[in-house]
């Protein structure tokens, strides 16, 4: 029975393991060779984005991919671990805790500790959590991920059961579903040992790790300031000096970790050498000696180094793809120069879009009121001819955004519906849908309102008779593919008389624009166009509360549907499945869906093996990587 | 001198100021400013409002300058850079040393092979030798720089594998010294158009100068070509050439923007970009200081130079 059981169970791992159709077929997965002890493998960061924080509780300033998926989980790891294989879905075997167990109608988690140890000794306990939550609690606005109402907002009380369990009971009835993904993600268990305010400190002398739920803020921010200065940044005085960056690799304090690795060397441009943690007690242990981060200037100097051999897993910039694919998980075949590497697409966990600004005063006043009638959201959508540009400008490495979900990478939460695209390319559809509800369609000019009014076949609430499809968009410059989506999109437009004026600026300019205003004068955006929508994480379960819901946040455009908000609050509190939400959001366009381009082009050495499939969350896990001959 | 140096140091203190006020102006009416670019695309209006707030970016851009310059002149504090999680100071000199060798290598190669070359040009005026190398001067003149390396890794590093397709990645001046391999490709790329434009100056202030009247009268008393080309004319022919080794000094500090990004070599151009394109406020201001510092020290020198190499020159008191 027993050796039944364990055949069932490794029929379920290897069914649970194995991805959909991304992996390539050909080596550096899990081809043949000899496996390989030791090693170092050599990984290639994107220009601009080399990590510059170790404290893995950060303000929005250090809030990046880099610094966290890709430099502090190596080191530290989150009490529950995102991203299965090639799925954004919780990993049980890399949490640090069971799964949570949710009891009286959803209000009270129990979480139970796995034995994972701290490489000082320590043991990963649930005081370890309440040390992460009181600071949360302390220091609410130097949290990224914290939004009023939320964590820690939401918990009436955490206790310590015992080392190995600890109880939240909640404020209201809570979606497992999304407490898990979006809430309990944010936490990471912080050893006893940094519970101090000075260097040398005894460990818990800070007060805060043992202190009872939300009782000492006054402590946790003394040891939250601390060990952000320890880590380069001085939140009470951000201008004074420091040089903690150079002592990442040598301060004691960020040489305590419990993930498979631990940092050996660093620099402030971004060269990051890791040593495998001999007392990890997770499983897979590193088989590779070390791990070794580079930085690049440019995808050019990066691709150089590719060729010159000098990285073993880097990344083919866009431009040098040389042959356009069919399927955009599956490449059509590697740069010629690139012969001993394998070609993997990597598509993160995130949508594309760019807002309409439904409170504008520009367009004469008119361009709030015409973007909040949907029929003109529709038509402006069904000119947007995803697959096309996908096919001629991203070579096929893209994906279409259909709704508020990630159809790609594959998932269980897309519905039928966002798969099957509600607003396929149609120019008939477009003029029909303006032409019958009073405006007269100029196409190549500008389409005029002619029948001001709210009945069926006029223009709509508060469209007077002459306002104009003429809108301003702004997108960010720096990337010929955007700008020539852009002024593809634009030219499909006009075919409806869409007069669109589009403008250039700087992606902190632009998303400077894209505030959310009260209608004013200075409310007179229309559209912007930052040119990377939205990552879901650490809010992995896609219920978009913080971009669609009425005031949220980082709702850019102003939307505000009170449907919209009722379902998103029903996807946070009960055990509805998303898809009434998302279809609704879907074909209510709270923003403009755009094609998401390929996050990456990975190349991984034919040598290297176990790094696919990649990560969706773009976290890195080298532990699972070896070298074969 | 001593007063010519006095005043010119008077004079810097005020263009520094006023090349500071100017940027700090325009840095700080981009749309989003600083916060956005800190925080990013999820910043909430309260986080952009305090984090305005700790850098002082809510106050009266008068009171933001005056603080800024009262922190440069008391404590030489430039601020602090959120992108590289540094202060200004400390980015900057971690990168000046790199540009440093990097840029003042390819001058003095380039100064080394042009004044030559230049003087050929002159020796051989009118010959296959002079039509060669003018052409040549041209070809690499009116080449970018980024086609220039591409080219030379693509021939060099990738298919002769003879030298790196990377600059030194070393942190100090010895360890990048210490890999001359990896030196030869960033170095020659930054050199060829300085050497097509030094050379091409070289030459044409050669040929004036030999026309000059103390020229024909060495030549009258005796001189001979070698003399008079080395001893008489060279002197002054080379004028030229360091007014625009003056006005290097600010690129051998600013850094060469292309070159480092394609030979992956982090310096001072690269960072400047970076600033820029981050709305990295505080660090556009450092690298404009320390650029402004250049250009004005680059300028200095050339007017001492010229005193030095051509005695009739004196500066008034």
């Amino acid at each position: 029975m027993l050796a039944l059981s364990v055949i069932v169970a490794a029929l379920l791992l290897a069914a649970c393991s194995s991805s959909p159709s991304s992996s390539p077929t050909t080596a550096a997965g899990s081809g043949s060779g000899t496996k390989v002890a030791g090693g170092t493998a050599t990984w290639a960061e994107a220009p601009n984005t080399e990590p510059n924080y170790i404290f893995p509780f950060m303000s929005l300033a250090y809030f990046s991919v880099a610094n966290i998926n890709q430099f502090q989980f190596l080191m530290y790891r989150p009490l529950y671990w995102f991203g299965n294989g090639a799925q954004p879905t919780l990993n049980p075997s890399l949490s640090l805790a069971d799964a949570p167990v949710y009891s009286n109608n959803n209000t009270t988690v129990v979480v139970k500790m796995k034995p994972y140890k701290w490489s000082n000794g320590e043991t990963v306990t649930a005081q370890d959590v309440l040390f992460w939550v009181n600071m949360m609690h302390s220091d609410k606005a130097n949290w990224a991920a914290y939004a009023p109402g939320f964590i820690p907002d939401d918990v009436k009380t955490l206790t310590v059961d015992s080392p190995t369990q600890l109880t939240f009971t909640l404020t209201a009835s809570v979606n497992p579903y999304w407490f898990t993904y979006n809430e309990l993600s944010q936490i990471t268990p912080l050893p006893i040992a940094w519970d101090i305010t000075s260097t040398g400190g005894s460990a818990g002398s800070g007060g805060c790790s043992a202190a009872a739920f939300g009782t000492q803020d006054a402590k946790c921010d003394a040891v939250y300031t601390f060990l952000s200065k320890e880590s380069g940044y001085d939140p009470a005085n951000p201008k004074a000096s420091n040089n903690s960056l150079a002592t990442y690799a040598t301060n004691p304090i960020w040489q305590i970790v419990d993930g498979p690795w631990k940092l050996s060397s660093f620099d402030a441009s971004g060269n990051a050498s890791f040593l495998s943690n001999p007392s990890y007690s997770g499983s897979p242990k590193p088989t590779l000696a070390k791990f070794t981060e580079l930085p690049f200037t440019t995808d050019d100097a990066e691709y150089n180094a590719l060729v010159g051999g000098k990285i073993n897993f880097g990344y083919l910039p866009l431009q040098d793809v040389t042959k356009p694919t069919t399927n955009p998980l599956v490449p059509a075949g590697n740069n010629p120069r690139l012969s001993t590497f394998t070609l993997a697409p990597l598509y993160t966990w995130s949508i594309n879009y760019f807002p309409e600004n439904f409170n504008s005063t520009g367009d004469g006043g008119n361009a709030g009121v015409i973007w909040k009638q949907l029929y003109v959201r529709q038509a402006f959508q069904d000119l947007v001819d995803q697959p096309l540009y996908i096919n001629k400008i991203d070579h096929g490495y893209g994906v279409p955004t259909y709704g508020p979900v990630p159809v790609t990478p594959a998932n269980p939460f897309s519905s039928s519906l966002e798969k099957n695209n509600p607003y396929p390319y149609s120019l008939t559809k477009a003029k029909s849908l303006l032409s019958t509800h009073g405006w007269k369609v100029v196409p190549g000019g500008t389409t005029t309102c002619t029948s001001p009014g709210t009945g069926a076949t006029q223009c709509g609430k508060g469209v007077p008779s002459g306002a104009k499809l003429a809108f301003n968009l702004q997108f960010a410059s720096g990337n010929a593919s955007q700008e020539q989506l852009m002024n593809t999109e634009k030219s499909s437009w006009a075919q409806a008389g869409f007069n669109i004026t589009l403008s250039q600026g700087s992606f902190d300019t632009v998303i400077g624009n894209a505030t959310a205003c009260t209608p004013s004068a200075s409310c007179s955006w229309e559209l912007e166009n930052w040119g990377a929508g939205w990552v879901y994480a650490p809010d992995y379960y896609p219920t978009g509360e913080e971009i669609f819901s009425t005031g949220a946040g980082s709702n850019s455009g102003s939307y505000s549907d009170a449907t919209n908000d009722h379902l998103t609050v029903q996807t946070n509190t009960t055990n509805t499945s998303l898809t009434a939400w998302e279809n609704y959001l879907a074909q209510q366009l709270p923003v403009v869906w755009q094609p998401n381009t390929v996050t990456a082009m990975s190349e991984i050495q034919n040598t290297l093996h176990g790094v696919l499939p990649q990560d969706p969350l773009w976290s890195l896990n080298p532990e699972n990587w070896y070298f074969v001959k | 001198m001593i007063g010519f140096i006095f005043r010119r140091f008077l004079q810097a203190i005020v263009v520094i100021v006023g090349v500071l006020l100017i940027v700090f102006i325009l840095a700080h009416i981009i749309p989003g400013g600083a916060a956005r670019a800190a925080l990013g695309p999820r910043a909430t209006k309260v986080q952009i409002a305090q984090f305005n707030h700790l850098n002082h970016y809510d106050q009266p851009l008068v009171k933001q300058f005056w603080l800024y310059i009262d922190g440069l002149v008391t404590s030489f504090n430039l601020g602090y850079s959120y992108h590289w999680n540094q202060g200004v100071t400390q980015v900057i000199l971690a990168r000046l040393p790199k540009t440093l060798v990097l840029v003042g290598m390819g001058t003095l190669v380039a100064v080394i092979v042009a004044v030559p070359l230049g003087i050929l040009q002159v020796v051989r005026r009118n010959k296959p030798v002079d039509y060669v190398l003018t052409s040549l001067s041209f070809v690499f003149y009116a080449m970018p720089v980024f086609l220039l390396g591409a080219l030379l890794i693509l021939y060099f590093s990738f298919d002769l594998h003879w030298f790196s397709s990377e600059a030194p990645q070393g942190a100090t001046v010895l360890s990048i010294l210490s890999q001359p391999r990896s030196l030869v490709l960033p170095v020659f790329t930054l050199a060829a158009l300085t050497i097509a434009s030094f050379s091409r100056y070289m030459r044409s202030s050669m040929m004036e100068t030999l026309t000059e009247d103390y020229v024909r009268t060495a030549r009258a008393k005796g001189a001979g070509p070698r003399r008079v080309l080395y001893v008489h004319a060279l002197r002054n022919a080379v004028i030229p050439i360091i007014t625009l080794l003056g006005l290097s000094i600010p690129a051998i500090v600013g850094g060469a923007l292309v070159t480092e990004a394609l030979f992956n070599y982090p310096g001072m151009g690269l960072l400047a970009y970076q600033a820029i394109t981050n709305t990295d406020i505080p660090l556009l201001l450092g690298t404009t200081f320390f650029a402004t510092l250049a250009t004005i020290a680059g300028s200095l020198l050339a007017d001492i130079l010229y005193a030095a190499v051509d005695p009739r020159i004196r500066y008034a008191k």
